[in-house]
């Protein structure tokens, strides 16, 4: 049985996924299991070339997807239906904020398992804002209380890497899940409530957008920054702030707070198990979900690399275990989540797409506030025209 | 070495992939085990942006593919080993680590004839704990990398010769299916069939230009898994301005608006000996994959061949309509009519329905064509064939079977309801005013006598229907025109005038 793992800047990810194989291939020694990590743009163009050529590009048994691609390719039949196959979506054991973007078109299937979810949240050191910061709690909870927190940070005292600003999951350029989460924050977002439009030049979406560029501009994150590939993950302890959607150590001194300026709960992203419709062993692909699915070995898999399970009970019982219970509670009590709907995975590359563009641009000191105008009318115009065809 | 699922060929270390990624994922993977290495990572290096492009990792035991750019430090040991083409060996807090630069030529995926030189970074990686790469053992590792990768252009080969083999069957099969697409009944459907099975695009769209409305209409679309559904429904008035699609076709669109989109959409204008028939349009849209320029080119090259297929199919659909069809009522002619007659009667005869047969003919057809001429004959014709054609359930079927006579075929329909459909076309045609300028009646009216025979009431046979139907008819003509008849009536009183001793045959 062939596996595809989306990729993760956190390696602890594919640890504990080699674990999770490890304990399914002690349970069930006569079935053999191979997993392969393909990025998201590599995930994408694999599924897509099944599609063109499906003889020369046979597709994983079981492939790990972002939750609102099971609207587009279930659609275009590459998924299998594993409602019911997998118990906990048969009797509807997920949160509902996440049953309700699954099932956002037909409540009596389910082509995809809700398996992870992770959060964007803030986290500080309080020990690097003594002195700047009174009421962390109250003067952060803006983007404009951040913003101007971030200004005062200007050194770090005696610490020769200080950051004061870092953002571990980054790709190198600014990226939809860097700016998404602002762009939601202002009530922004890429298409309009009834996804008859696109929106992404609307001033709440573009401001978010702004927003990001702008720490970027300012030299407050550093683009394609070569700090990983040299000196390897940077220790919380050297930055004041950390914007991640992992669960960091509270042993750096660090605190936590729900992601400056969302407006109500936060922002989530949440990650599937599918079963390929072209599988040869659907039956034992569907098994290999269900088992993946199991309190225990959800609840190993997600807390060996700081994200949440996506069952309910375990869900529920990995808040009650947090220390930043509270914050969590904010944050998961209505989360918005990527539309599951056909043409949003393909806006989002849109997006990303220029972002790229922008990314280069700062990089190269040459970006002006036209540049996000022009960009954005761009991929506006082609989601718009996207729209019309699907 | 553990075999990728895109190994071709042989075992071990030589090993022959498909394609460049699965050949380097080889690579990683043998280099770690030889190395006892914790991690081995291929970058790209993007020379226009001076990026590393981190595309793919072994670590773990598992391969990884990546996205991950950086910009290496300009005196980082990856910027000396990239800017000197010399590798190198580095120790940081993050590892201890071996940069091999290497420069391969792949092929021109823009379709051109030169290699693309392509500038890479292998990192050998161990963790901090573990120890560094002596000068001996980064020289072994340069070694063995050197001669793994002279076996590169195998896979870059392999890559190429499949492309290859792509484009012939292509070349082949394709012209095949355009031109056999005259003589297959759904010939748009299997043109898009065969478009979609070569390329493979998001979405195929083919438009074809109703010149008489000054139409664009669209006829079909083909999406990525080849299913094929009606675009009739979308229709672009052929005027600049109106739609994008309506601009392209007409030659007047934006160089800016093509440019944007020629990554992923080819809009190719259908044209024939000059004249534009239709628009095709291919596109990725959905999956934002570049088509490949080869591929744009070579389904270019078809255009002309896609062009004439399209319009000889149309022109194959017009001769064959106008070898069934009388051209001036619109109606169908008597050939096609035998046809269908046989099918409803055998249909009628075996499930045991009624079938009716109305024979209807103009009064006076004659004299209007002598008096007015037979340009008028023909409006009056013209004119009754659109009432008609407009007046019948879906299952009708009609027909001209000769000069003014019409004879209109009624499955599952009584004798009364037949009378009641002719009741009701006697009653529109005699509502009809054909203008006639020069007479002095200005106008003129028109009048239809009728007979209507049914099985299996009247007739058991083919023939026999039709000759019970015409009877009737002349039955009519024979007492005053204008009328309708059923032949069961007609024959009720021949019998009851027989009885009287009586002439009632209307034939004379």
């Amino acid at each position: 049985m062939n596996i595809w793992l989306l990729s993760d800047y956190d390696p602890r990810k594919h640890l504990a996924f080699k674990s999770l194989l490890s304990r399914f291939s002690a349970a069930f020694p006569d079935t053999e299991t191979e997993f392969q990590v393909k990025s998201r743009k590599s995930m994408w163009e694999s599924l897509f070339a099944h599609l063109r050529d499906p003889k020369r590009n046979p597709l994983a048994d079981i492939i790990e997807i972002p939750q609102n691609w099971t609207e587009l390719f279930s659609r275009l039949g590459l998924l299998f239906d594993l409602s019911r196959r997998v118990e906990p979506l048969e009797s509807k054991r997920y949160p509902g904020f996440i049953l309700k973007e699954l099932c956002r078109h037909d409540e009596a299937r389910a082509f995809s398992a809700p398996w992870w979810i992770e959060a964007p949240a803030l986290f500080y050191r309080t020990q690097a804002l003594k002195g700047i910061c009174q009421d962390p709690e109250k003067e952060l909870a803006s983007w404009e209380g951040f913003r101007a927190t971030l200004d005062k940070l200007t050194s770090g005292g005696k610490r020769r890497n200080f950051r004061a600003l870092s953002s571990p999951g980054s790709s190198g350029s600014v990226s939809v899940s860097d700016v998404l989460p602002r762009v939601w924050g202002r009530r922004g977002g890429l298409f309009s409530d009834d996804f008859n439009r696109a929106t992404f030049t609307r001033d709440e979406t573009a401001g978010g957008i702004e927003d990001w560029l702008e720490l970027a501009v300012s030299g407050r994150i550093e683009l394609f920054s070569p700090d990983r590939f040299e000196n390897g993950p940077r220790p919380p302890e050297e930055c004041a702030f950390i914007i991640s959607s992992r669960k960091l150590a509270v042993r750096a001194g660090l605190k936590m707070l729900p992601y400056p300026g969302s407006a109500g709960s936060g922002f989530a992203l949440v990650y599937n198990l599918a079963v390929s419709a072209s599988s040869n062993d659907q039956d034992g692909a569907a098994s290999f979900v269900s088992w993946a699915m199991e309190p225990q070995n959800m609840a190993a898999f997600t807390e060996s690399f700081g994200v949440f399970p996506c069952l309910k009970s375990v869900f529920e019982q990995r808040l009650q275990e947090e220390r930043e219970v509270d914050v969590y509670r904010r944050i998961f009590s209505a989360p918005e989540l990527m539309p599951n709907i056909m043409v949003y995975p393909t806006a989002e590359l849109l997006l990303e797409r220029s972002l790229w563009n922008l990314s280069l641009k700062i990089a190269r000191k040459e970006y002006t506030r036209e540049d996000l105008n022009r960009e954005l009318i761009m991929a506006q115009g082609e989601a718009d025209y996207l729209l019309s065809l699907y | 070495m553990k075999k990728s699922g895109k190994n071709i060929y042989g075992q071990g270390e030589r090993a022959a992939y498909d394609g460049r990624y699965a050949f380097i994922q080889g690579a990683l993977a043998a280099v770690s085990e030889q190395f006892a290495l914790d991690g081995a990572s291929y970058y790209e290096y993007d020379e226009k942006n001076e990026l590393l492009r981190l595309r793919l990792r072994r670590a773990f035991g598992a391969a990884f593919e990546h996205e991950e750019n950086l910009r290496p430090t300009p005196a980082s040991a990856a910027a000396r080993a990239v800017a000197g083409m010399q590798p190198c060996t580095a120790s940081s807090p993050a590892g201890r680590f071996f940069y091999f630069p290497f420069k391969l030529d792949s092929f021109d995926p823009s379709g051109g004839r030169n290699a693309v030189p392509r500038t890479g970074l292998v990192r050998l990686e161990r963790s901090p704990r573990k120890r560094r790469f002596s000068a001996a053992e980064a020289a072994r590792a340069d070694a063995w990398l050197r001669a793994y990768f002279k076996d590169y252009y195998k896979a870059e080969f392999f890559s190429l010769a499949r492309r290859q083999e792509k484009t012939i069957s292509a070349i082949t099969e394709l012209t095949e299916v355009f031109a056999t697409a005259l003589r297959v009944r759904d010939s748009f459907r299997h043109i898009l069939a065969g478009i979609q099975t070569y390329f493979g695009f998001d979405r195929v769209r083919l438009y074809l230009i109703d010149e008489g409305n000054r139409k664009l209409k669209g006829e079909l679309s083909a999406d990525i898994r080849g299913q094929i559904k009606s675009i009739s429904y979308e229709e672009i008035p052929l005027e600049q301005g109106a739609h994008r699609f309506a601009d392209i076709v007409l030659g007047k669109s934006s160089g800016a608006f093509m440019e944007r989109y020629k990554d992923c959409v080819l809009y190719m204008p259908l044209s024939v000996q000059g004249v534009t028939i239709g628009l095709l349009i291919v596109d990725n849209l959905l999956s934002q994959q570049r088509i490949e320029p080869a591929e744009l080119a070579m389904l270019k090259s078809f255009g002309g061949q896609i062009a004439l297929a399209v319009d000889n199919s149309r022109l194959f659909d017009k001769v064959e309509e106008l070898s069934l069809y009388d051209e001036l009522t619109k109606l169908p002619l008597r050939r096609y009519f035998n046809q269908r007659f046989q099918e409803e009667f055998y249909r009628a005869e075996r499930f045991k329905q009624p079938l009716a047969l109305v024979w209807a003919d103009v009064d006076y057809f004659k004299e209007i064509n002598d008096t007015y001429g037979h340009q008028i004959g023909d409006v009056a014709l013209k004119e009754i064939g659109r009432v008609i054609l407009s007046n019948l359930r879906k299952i009708d079927f009609p027909c001209r079977y000769g000069g003014d006579e019409i004879v209109i075929l009624l499955p599952q329909a009584t004798g009364a309801e037949a009378a009641r459909l002719a009741q009701r076309l006697c009653e529109e045609i005699a509502e009809l005013r054909i203008a006639v300028p020069f007479s002095k009646a200005r106008e003129l009216k028109i009048t239809l006598s009728i007979g209507i025979s049914t099985f299996p009431q009247d007739a058991s046979g083919l023939e026999a229907m039709l000759e019970r139907a015409d009877d009737a008819l002349y039955w009519v003509k024979s007492h005053g025109r204008g009328r309708i008849a059923l032949y069961s009536d007609t024959a009720a009183e021949k019998q009851k005038a027989a009885a009287a001793g009586g002439n009632t045959n209307g034939k004379s």
